[in-house]
């Protein structure tokens, strides 16, 4: 369930955002045929959308999948909110393995996300943990200069190099 | 944080400019050897880095108009015609646009060639296994803020490297940090294979490898980066930590490019940390970024 609850982040972020990759696949597959019209988009072109959707849900099949697309996103979520139930998301090959949700939808609300297939290269369960989810800055790994042997960052000229903290590293070790 | 910085020995360093900006060699000192055995140690070692960075910045440097890539640009030469380095390094930056669905590019958007995304991190790798062949186990390689670490700054109970890394909206300060291990540490060194496919950094049995960190921006001169999509850039820095420190700069330039689509597809397809800035100073991260 830790494997869900990290996608549910997913699919959460991707709602306000509206181009979270997990979200896009999930909410193409609630695009159901409840005569709001089809998404028509496709993500057939990336290699990670790629696999073969076999989606069911209460009222047919969607070969749509793996959209990036903001409003190809939001407006097939408000199909599947519509039509509410469970959909099955595509297959989506991750360097995690294969990767398949559910969500269920009733009155218009997303009450759950369940992994549906979660597996590497072996067959056995693994867990998605490497997705970039908000954080607060008191929530990452704190450093401080005098604590590090090296800093990173955007390129600098060796102009800016001059007053960077690096420099002052580099001259502390001279 | 505070024990390693009580017994970590005293470092010692050298710098030198190359590619418009300034590269740090650091290395522990050891105690089994003379001060001044260290010191010429690292002074031989700094002038075969620099050697190799002066060499690949000749040939692909947009700064100097008599550079191969100076003559590639102006039509005077083909690609074809080009030399082994310069094909080599064109055939992994065109890879690299496959890989990241044109997000990373090799071209400029006036479509002449420019492989500036991927010459300083190609020079920091080959910096490496010059490094590794010279017998050094243990070192730090800071390019312009892209890193590359071997071993441990304190080899007697083997900590990792500590980078921070620098805020943008306040360059004088650290928006977090990370550790950096070297998986050479122990192993023999790697072979100068010239197609860059020895695996130095490479992930380990367990997958807990991260040797380089990279650091990209939308608003810093040299970083070469256009917006996929056109308007302003999504993430203002992008940072990735991975085995190898090409995978974490292109990807890294990639993100900045593409956005939260190439963000989520990096995470998703490549063993990698990442901690991306974005324009409004709201942070993303992944678990390894994580206090």
């Amino acid at each position: 369930m830790a494997s869900a609850g990290i996608l549910l982040v997913g699919w959460q972020s991707g709602v306000h955002v509206a181009d979270t990759r997990s979200a896009a696949s999930a909410a193409a597959t609630g695009n159901q045929d409840s005569g709001t019209g089809t998404t028509g988009s496709s993500g057939a072109a990336s290699s990670e959308s790629a696999a073969s959707s076999g989606t069911t849900g209460n009222s047919g099949t969607t070969g749509s999948s793996g959209t990036t697309d903001a409003s190809g996103a939001s407006g097939a979520a408000g199909a599947a909110a519509k039509a509410g139930g469970t959909y099955d998301g595509d297959l989506v090959q991750t360097r995690f393995g294969t990767v398949q949700v559910q969500i269920t939808v009733k009155s218009g609300q997303i009450t759950d996300v369940t992994a549906l297939k979660l597996t590497d290269a072996e067959g056995r369960s693994v867990q998605i943990s490497n997705y970039a989810a908000p954080i607060l800055r008191s929530e990452v790994l704190q450093a401080q200069s005098g604590d590090v042997q090296t800093v990173g960052g955007a390129t600098v000229t060796s102009d800016a190099y001059l007053t960077s903290l690096q420099a002052a590293l580099d001259a502390a070790s001279l | 944080m505070q024990q390693a910085s009580e017994t970590t020995p005293p470092l010692r360093a050298r710098t030198f400019t190359c590619m418009g900006t300034v590269i740090s060699l650091t290395v522990p000192t050891d105690a089994h050897k003379a001060p001044q055995a260290v010191a010429d140690e690292l002074d031989a070692a700094t002038a075969v880095v620099e050697r190799l960075f002066t060499e690949l910045d000749s040939i692909f440097s947009l700064y100097r108009p008599d550079s191969e890539a100076s003559q590639l640009v102006r039509g005077e030469l083909a690609l074809p015609e080009a030399s082994a380095e310069m094909r080599a390094r064109y055939e992994e930056a065109a890879e690299w646009r496959i890989l990241t669905e044109g997000a990373f590019t090799p071209e400029r958007p006036d479509g002449a060639l420019d492989l500036s995304g991927i010459v300083k991190g190609h020079a920091i790798r080959e910096a490496g296994k010059s490094l590794m062949a010279l017998g050094l186990a243990n070192w730090c390689l800071n390019a312009g803020g892209d890193v590359l670490v071997s071993g441990s700054p304190n080899p007697g109970i083997d900590v990792p490297w500590r980078a921070g890394i620098v805020d943008p909206a306040d360059r004088r300060t650290l928006l977090a940090g990370f550790p950096l291990r070297g998986a050479a540490l122990g192993s023999p060194p790697q072979s100068l294979s010239p197609a860059g496919l020895a695996p130095l950094g490479e992930k380990t049995a367990d997958g807990g490898t991260r040797a380089a960190l990279a650091t990209s921006g939308s608003a810093e001169r040299g970083d070469h980066i256009w917006s996929v999509t056109a308007g302003a850039a999504e993430f203002r820095q992008v940072s990735i930590a991975a085995a190898d420190v090409v995978t974490a700069d292109v990807l890294a330039t990639a993100i900045v490019a593409g956005g939260v689509p190439m963000l989520n597809r990096a995470t998703a397809m490549w063993d990698i940390e990442a901690l991306a800035v974005r324009a409004n100073g709201e942070l993303l991260a992944t678990g390894g970024f994580r206090r």
